[in-house]
């Protein structure tokens, strides 16, 4: 045998995981605590780190879970409730009540990807209605931010494109799985253009974005990757001219100094706040980030660099990073086309809408109407986004299955060992 | 309004912080690492992971893993490299699909024969079945534990239908346990597990079919393979892993014998269930329990 | 399938990069703009933070208090011409001179740098938080002297550096006001005595540029030394005519040389031979030469906030160009960018980054940051600079510049007359370094509305030098 078994339990990585994040959780709402003298804040210091666990541990019971995955996850949903909640119980609260719609979607959404025998038809459907729901906030809809994107219902207001975010994953995973290029291009490119007659350019960007990588993975042709990015920037030179408030968010974008107070204000408070964190923060309930218009769901980077500083900063961009690399990873072990495409979309999904939104933020290109992926304040953002992990966990499942099945085939007889 | 108190524990408590996340990250890395080295460690131990059989070469002999899903063509991104004129560079795909064998479907412009017919959308070939793409003459041969139809004949899908109710199992079980595979006229495409290392359902061979020795009849193997001479002294029903006996295959049910212990080298036992055992390293993800069997 | 993942793992590649470009562009936004966009007016944040805190002192170099806090309100130098001779520098507390000390340095004087460990033992001490006490390079009473003998009533800038290390010892721009006493004249001077003209003005050198004409012609054209050049005193370049000093068309009277060396033509400031040296040269060597020099560089400099200056990129025909050869055209360049040229000939082609800190001290006495000479950049080869010395020191010996010389002292300047469309009288300018091992010290002075270089800057540059030597700046 190739290692000794000491007399000592082994270190679980999943534990040893854990513990950091539980603890860093109970310091940070104790602490908070400590500001307002407020017990609910201290009852948070125990109740979140549970959250973090089950979420963690208790999902993993349910089905075989990538807790790696998870744990990050719900790391940086915490991470969120916690910087909403100093700001305004209110939100922090209502961030954690969607954080829990969240999780049973994701739940949904894995074993959809996990158990679903054939997406033809599915695709049928998703195809017909993405594209009835995108119509639908131009039909009812409400306009926000310039962006005629969202519908209210009640009291909650919905984005249907987060939804059709996910259809659309679906949607060319399978087309492409099936060679149809023609077909999903077509697909893609309606989306978008109902996306630009709403207005809402940067879900269009993304959109953009993830098709364009899921034809170089399952096509591999650099010339009609080119096509597409030639045809992007076209038609961004197009939209810069149609559209005033595009020139006007470019002009804001290469100098947001020369209108400190009105158009630019918003971008120099988040420049302002991320230099006065400085290397190490000015400390959790010590700054002042609500300067900030829209601190909690546009710039909420921002204010996490001025309570945490830029190393914290850096450490969350880290954690993106590590999930997009086991997206990655998940979608070199699948074992179909299909699922190696949906992870490889899940994946660049999340890589892309964390790189506008925060290049957005310190002004490596224009702001768009993106939201920061669970850590913005948004209960549409917050479930679609863990609806993507729950793609990436029904795949990782799969593939253990795989490795199961394989095992079983390979061994042909005997009982597993 | 704020504490001097508060402010200077929030100074402090931002190095903590900070402190927190690097470990948290360093060992979300080493997870990552560990993780990953034992999944490779894994496949190598499963050479045949994501396969599902091979394809011969019938001109050269030479036999190619058969992925589950992938490319036939001359190119070198090909899953299946075939050099031979007539072979287009991207020549047509093919995906295998349970129960139903492998689908090939020829790409626009190609010309694939599957026993002798040229397929006009896509059909499922199983085991045994010969392909020819230009020159070249393919047979494919799938696993013995693959879920496919018994018949030594293809089904043509003069239209293409593809029937979402496939049953779905997710822990695909050894097939001798559940479907029984009745030699048929010609030969079967059940192969006995052989003495190897990894446990490989079939031999590799890499030279010309040779001549078989005489074999009692209803042996279930076909006559063009060959066993290369590591093998010959042991042979299929010499070896401690061949588990048909006599009498099962005249009853037409294979018996599966418990497997015997091995002395050569073998990888280590990768899994256990128990959880109170430490295990080598933790997978992210989680396995689920199975009960010992009684 | 194999394709298909190797492209997955290439995607994967491309995503990770995006997050390395992130990170990579913030870490360089906040060390390059970091302090800057901290002192910016609109940081709240800080304002508010600047109240709980008693602001650090601000020395010059020789220690005397030029800014400090006495309960709660913030007061400067004791004496009034100090006082107003450093204000551009120093700031005043309400910010009406932009990227002053005051402000530009609030992170030093409001303690923003203070470690926990600090805060932790001055709590526990009790005081109350202390700002660190800044020293600048600066000499206010160089700088009191200077603005003593600027001509009266007219506007402008006086730059000294010290071309070996970058240390600026003064930085002045006339009008200057009493920091402590802002009345409502100040305000609405028509003068704008807030505006910086050191750094943030942007004039057209006039012949001064000459000096990067000729290292042009040095660097790009062989045997220009030896060559003779005909001025004829007036030529047409395409729509426009080059004229020399004094020339005045409408009486007949044209200023002419004849026959020169580049040596003679830089002495006598010829507009002539510069401009055919442009035209020569052409408009693409000639940028070249001027953008080694730092011209259409963004300037980020760690201690100051300077204006960019520029050298024109469009409408240039052939007159522009010759123009440009001879310092005139869209060409501009601020006060103190000239003086880090002139410094950049004294220093052997290697110009230094000008630097205003010298040190800055916490309340408790530890050292946070003490001043270090960098390099900014090596703007031509030691040869060219020695041919270039020889040259301005010519100017001061025998031609535009001698109202400069000093017996027994080697002064070298070049002189500037720089035409202006809305005056009438040019702006004079000097540009001027000692080439002296104890007194390394060059300075550009720039007269609004002056008249001729030579006879309104050159003498006050000879004053200040002499002062300088004669003050403790010869040892």
């Amino acid at each position: 045998m190739s290692k000794e078994k000491t007399p000592r339990r082994k270190k679980d990585p999943a534990r040893a995981l854990m513990g950091p994040i539980m603890l860093f959780y109970f310091l940070a709402f104790f602490l908070l605590g400590m500001k307002g003298g407020n017990w609910e804040s201290f009852l948070l210091s125990f109740a979140v780190p549970a959250m973090i666990y089950i979420g963690t541990f208790g999902i993993s019971r349910l089905f075989p879970a990538d807790k790696l995955l998870l744990s990050l996850t719900n790391f940086l949903c915490a991470l969120g409730v916690l910087i909403l909640y100093r700001f305004s119980p209110q939100r922090g609260l209502t961030q954690a009540v969607n954080y829990g719609v969240g999780v049973g979607c994701m739940i949904l959404c894995a074993y959809v990807v996990r158990y679903m025998p054939g997406w033809k038809w599915s695709t049928v459907l998703m195809m017909g209605g993405s594209l009835l729901l995108l119509l639908l906030p131009l039909a009812i809809g409400t306009e926000k931010n310039g962006a005629q994107s969202w519908i209210t219902v009640g009291s909650t207001s919905v984005q249907p494109s987060e939804i059709v975010k996910l259809a659309l994953m679906l949607c060319l995973a399978y087309l492409l799985s099936q060679r149809r290029v023609v077909l999903s291009v077509g697909f893609a490119g309606a989306c978008l253009l109902i996306l630009m007659l709403q207005k809402d350019l940067g879900t269009a960007l993304l959109y953009y974005g993830v098709t364009l990588v899921l034809l170089y993975a399952s096509t591999g042709s650099l010339s009609l990757v080119g096509v597409g990015i030639a045809g992007g920037a076209g038609a961004a030179i197009l939209g810069y001219q149609m559209f005033a408030h595009v020139k006007r968010r470019v002009a804001i974008w290469l100098d947001p100094w020369a209108d400190v107070r009105n158009a630019g204000y918003q971008i120099v408070q988040g420049l302002i706040a991320m230099v006065n964190g400085g290397t190490w923060g000015v400390g959790l309930g010590l700054g002042n980030a609500s300067v900030i218009p829209e601190y909690y769901n546009d710039f909420i980077f921002m204010t996490i660099l001025n309570e945490f500083g830029v190393i914290f900063g850096l450490i969350v961009l880290c954690m993106f990073l590590f999930i997009i690399i086991r997206g990655i990873m998940i979608a070199n072990r699948s074992r179909t086309v299909f699922h190696a495409l949906l992870a490889t979309a899940c994946s660049a999904l999340l890589a892309l809408q964390t790189f506008v939104i925060i290049g957005g933020n310190i002004k490596l290109i224009p702001l768009t109407g993106v939201t920061l992926p669970f850590i913005s304040y948004g209960g549409t953002s917050l479930v679609s986004s863990l609806c993507i992990i729950g793609f990436l966990q029904g795949i990782a499942s799969r593939n253990e299955a795989g490795v199961h099945a394989d095992r079983a085939l390979a061994s042909l007889g005997g009982e597993l060992p | 309004m704020i504490s001097e108190g508060y402010e200077l524990l929030s100074l402090f408590m931002r190095y903590v912080f900070i402190g927190l996340g690097i470990l948290i990250l360093w060992r979300a890395y080493r997870w990552m690492r560990k993780d990953s080295r034992a999944y490779k460690k894994q496949m190598r131990a499963l050479p045949d992971a994501g396969l599902v059989g091979e394809i011969v070469d019938l001109n050269s002999g030479k036999s190619q893993p058969l992925p589950r899903e992938g490319m036939i063509g001359s190119s070198r991104a090909c899953d299946i490299r075939i050099k031979s004129p007539g072979v287009l560079r991207r020549h047509a795909m093919f995906a295998f699909e349970e129960g139903k064998g492998l689908k090939v479907t020829p790409r626009r412009g190609a010309v694939v024969l599957m026993a002798g017919v040229e397929l006009r959308s896509s059909a499922h070939a199983l085991h045994g079945t010969h392909l020819q793409l230009g020159d070249a003459l393919l047979r494919v041969r799938l696993f013995a534990g693959l879920k496919v139809p018994q018949a030594a004949q293809f089904q043509m899908d003069l239209t293409e239908q593809e029937t979402e109710d496939a049953p779905w199992d997710e822990d695909a079980m050894p097939a001798a346990f559940s479907q029984p595979f009745a030699p048929a006229e010609e030969y079967t495409p059940v192969y006995p597990p052989v003495q190897q290392p990894y446990g490989m359902p079939y031999p590799p061979y890499e030279e010309e079919p040779q001549e078989m020795p005489a074999q009692p009849q209803g042996m279930p193997y076909a006559e063009n393979m060959a066993y290369p001479d590591q093998y010959a002294e042991n042979g299929p029903m010499n070896g401690p892993y061949a588990p048909y006996s006599q009498e099962n295959m005249q009853q037409g049910m294979p018996e599966m014998q418990p497997m015997q212990a091995y002395q050569g080298e073998y990888p280590p036992a990768q899994e256990e269930e128990g959880e109170d055992e430490a295990l080598p390293y933790q997978s992210p993800v989680n396995r689920r329990r199975r009960r010992s069997r009684p | 399938m194999k394709q298909l993942k190797k492209n997955i793992r290439q995607v994967g590649i491309c995503l990770c990069a995006l997050f390395v470009l992130l990170a990579g562009y913030g870490a360089y936004n906040m060390i390059v703009n970091g302090n800057r966009w901290f002192s910016s007016s609109v940081n709240t944040f800080a304002r508010q933070q600047k109240k709980n805190v008693i602001a650090g002192d601000v020395l010059d170099r020789g220690g005397v208090l030029l800014a400090t806090t006495v309960e709660g309100k913030r007061e400067y130098a004791a004496d009034e011409a100090t006082r107003k001779a450093v204000v551009h520098v120093v700031g005043d507390s309400d910010a009406n001179v932009n990227n002053g000390v005051e402000s530009f340095m609030a992170s030093y004087l409001y303690g923003f740098n203070m470690g926990f460990g600090e805060r932790l033992s001055s709590v526990f001490r009790g005081d109350s938080r202390m700002g660190d006490t800044v020293q600048l390079t600066i000499d206010s009473r160089l700088s009191a002297y200077i603005a003593g003998i600027f001509p009266a009533g007219k506007a402008g800038a006086v730059v000294v550096m010290n071309y070996k290390t970058g240390e600026v010892l003064s930085s002045q721009s006339f009008p200057n006001f009493d920091p402590m006493n802002i009345t409502y004249a100040v305000k609405n001077d028509p003068q704008k005595p807030f505006y910086n003209r050191a750094v943030q003005g942007l004039y057209t050198p006039g012949s001064t540029f000459k000096i990067v004409t000729a290292a042009s012609a040095l660097q790009n054209m062989q045997d220009v030394q030896s060559r003779a050049f005909q001025c004829t005193g007036i030529r047409e370049y395409g729509p426009r005519i080059i004229t020399d000093a004094g020339t005045d068309l409408e009486s007949g009277k044209i200023t002419q040389h004849g026959q020169l060396t580049l040596l003679r033509a830089f002495q006598v400031s010829c507009n002539n031979t510069f401009a055919g040296l442009a035209t020569e040269l052409g408009d693409e060597k000639l940028k070249k030469t001027a953008e080694a020099f730092g011209f259409n560089d963004n300037f980020l400099f760690r201690d100051l906030v300077v204006e960019n200056s520029s050298y024109p990129t469009s409408n240039r025909n052939e007159g522009e160009i010759a123009w440009t050869g001879a310092g005139q055209s869209a060409l501009t360049a601020s006060p103190l960018h000239m003086c880090m040229i002139a410094a950049s000939v004294a220093n052997d082609g290697v110009m230094m980054e000008p630097r205003l800190l010298l040190s800055a001290t916490s309340s408790q006495g530890t050292l946070r940051t003490e001043f270090a000479p960098k390099v900014y950049r090596t703007v031509m080869t030691e040869s060219q600079a020695a041919v270039l010395q020889e040259y301005m020191r010519a100017v001061v010996t025998g031609g535009t510049g001698t109202a400069a010389n000093i017996s027994g002292v080697r002064v070298c300047g070049k002189t500037g007359s720089a035409e202006v469309d809305t005056q009438e009288e040019t702006n004079a300018w000097f540009l001027g370094y000692l080439d002296e091992e104890e007194s390394p010290y060059a300075l550009a002075i720039v007269v609004e509305e002056g008249g001729g270089g030579g006879s309104v800057a050159a003498p006050a540059a000879k004053k200040i030098f002499q002062w300088m030597l004669e003050n403790g700046y010869a040892d």
